[in-house]
């Protein structure tokens, strides 16, 4: 008689966030599904109740941090008051503070490049990365704090950037490190929405 | 021919069969046996030049790289025939993904971004490269202000990193088809455009046709 999985203890979320580790670790291609067991506290059958195929998995794993990254921005975006504190929450939270994880946000975009189902979520992503920020401007403008730039082009102009210098940084190139990042890309928003945005500055 | 040349010969025809296996599979699917077919050369002479498929893999990629840093880096002399200006503008056109080649260079340079951060061994060379083209264009921009062409006190480092960044990020856009490469070239242009003193529209991009393989 071959035993049930024990399915007691282990959950989705758990088996994902598992997933994420090791990805991280050992990257996409060497990933297996004994390494999410293990690190997750359960067995190979366990995990294949819940992923009929490793792809699967690991598929939803990917996505499944870009999204709680997604989530996590958005309660605490809520949370800031002051239009230009949301501006500068959003600049740090890409350059190195936070639990963003350029490792697999970079696993996710080269493999979306011949994946057309990950590259459907790539496009969803990404859409909710230049939302989170067009929102905040918009936001800001509704209280008569930024200028009249476009809410949507200033997105995608910030998103360009700071995911340009997020690959730097993964990458451990010396010369951009997360100061320099949140330096550059304030100016950047400082000239756009024409209001600057550090400590205590007035508009 | 010398049996040394032969030998690079075959070198280096197991690199370009590589560097397009890689441009069309993905880093992950690229297979010896493939690329030794498209080298026209035996898989036991692939392992012979490379030890292991991941030293040739990565050494695909540097030799791309190193390549089209040769052809992209081009001659000072530009900007003296062309004006500080011009050659700006072509040097951002350099980097973005045109169709063509410059369209399987920006696969290949995804697929480098992700080796470099699986493995850290690889790093040193991505960083080589960003290197190599942030000091390409601060020289360009010094060279402007120089002439009188670019604003005297422009922060020529700075701009620099702002064209890589937003080139990386505007380009692997486009890759994925969310923008158009005009789009591209317009935004970067106008993100600098006020600190370096240039027109508000960028020129019309020289005549795209690439350099021979």
């Amino acid at each position: 008689m071959s035993p049930r999985p024990r399915l007691d203890h282990v959950r989705r979320p758990e088996l994902l966030s598992a997933a994420a580790t090791v990805i991280r670790q050992r990257g996409l291609e060497n990933a297996r599904v004994a390494d999410v067991a293990e690190k997750a506290g359960t067995s190979t059958p366990s995990v294949l109740y819940w992923y009929a195929t490793k792809a699967e998995l690991l598929k939803e794993a990917l996505t499944s941090a870009e999204e709680r990254f997604y989530e996590d921005l958005a309660l605490q975006l809520e949370r800031i008051e002051n239009p230009r504190e949301r501006i500068v929450h959003i600049i740090h939270s890409a350059a190195g503070e936070g639990d963003y994880d350029a490792a697999l946000w970079m696993e996710l975009w080269a493999r979306a490049l011949r994946d057309p189902e990950l590259a459907a979520t790539r496009a969803e992503l990404d859409g909710r990365w230049r939302r989170s920020i067009a929102d905040a401007v918009r936001y800001g403008q509704e209280r008569g704090e930024f200028g009249a730039t476009d809410p949507e082009e200033f997105a995608v102009v910030l998103a360009c950037l700071l995911d340009g210098l997020a690959v730097q940084i993964a990458l451990r190139d010396m010369e951009v490190t997360p100061d320099r990042v949140r330096e550059l890309a304030l100016k950047l928003a400082e000239r756009e929405l024409g209001c600057e945005l550090l400590e205590g500055a007035r508009c | 021919m010398n049996a040394a040349a032969t030998e690079r010969g075959a070198r280096e025809r197991i690199l370009a069969a590589a560097v397009e296996r890689i441009a069309r599979d993905g880093i992950d699917e690229a297979r010896i046996a493939r690329i030794a077919m498209a080298a026209g050369v035996s898989p036991s002479l692939v392992h012979y030049h490379f030890e292991t498929r991941d030293a040739l893999l990565e050494q695909a990629l540097e030799y791309s790289y190193e390549l089209a840093g040769d052809v992209r880096l081009g001659p000072e002399g530009d900007a003296v025939e062309l004006g500080s200006v011009k050659r700006l503008a072509a040097m951002i056109d350099q980097f973005l993904p045109y169709p063509g080649i410059l369209e399987r260079d920006w696969i290949l340079w995804v697929e480098l971004w992700l080796r470099a951060v699986r493995h850290t061994e690889m790093r040193p060379t991505a960083a080589r490269l960003y290197e190599r083209m942030r000091d390409w264009f601060s020289e360009a921009i010094a060279t402007g202000i120089e002439r009188g062409e670019f604003n005297a006190d422009a922060d020529r480092d700075r701009i620099a990193d702002r064209i890589l960044a937003l080139a990386d990020g505007y380009g692997v856009r486009v890759l994925f088809g969310d923008l158009e490469v005009s789009h591209a070239r317009r935004e970067i242009w106008a993100a600098v455009k006020d600190d370096l003193g240039l027109p508000e529209q960028p020129p019309p991009p020289l005549d795209p046709a690439h350099p021979q393989d």
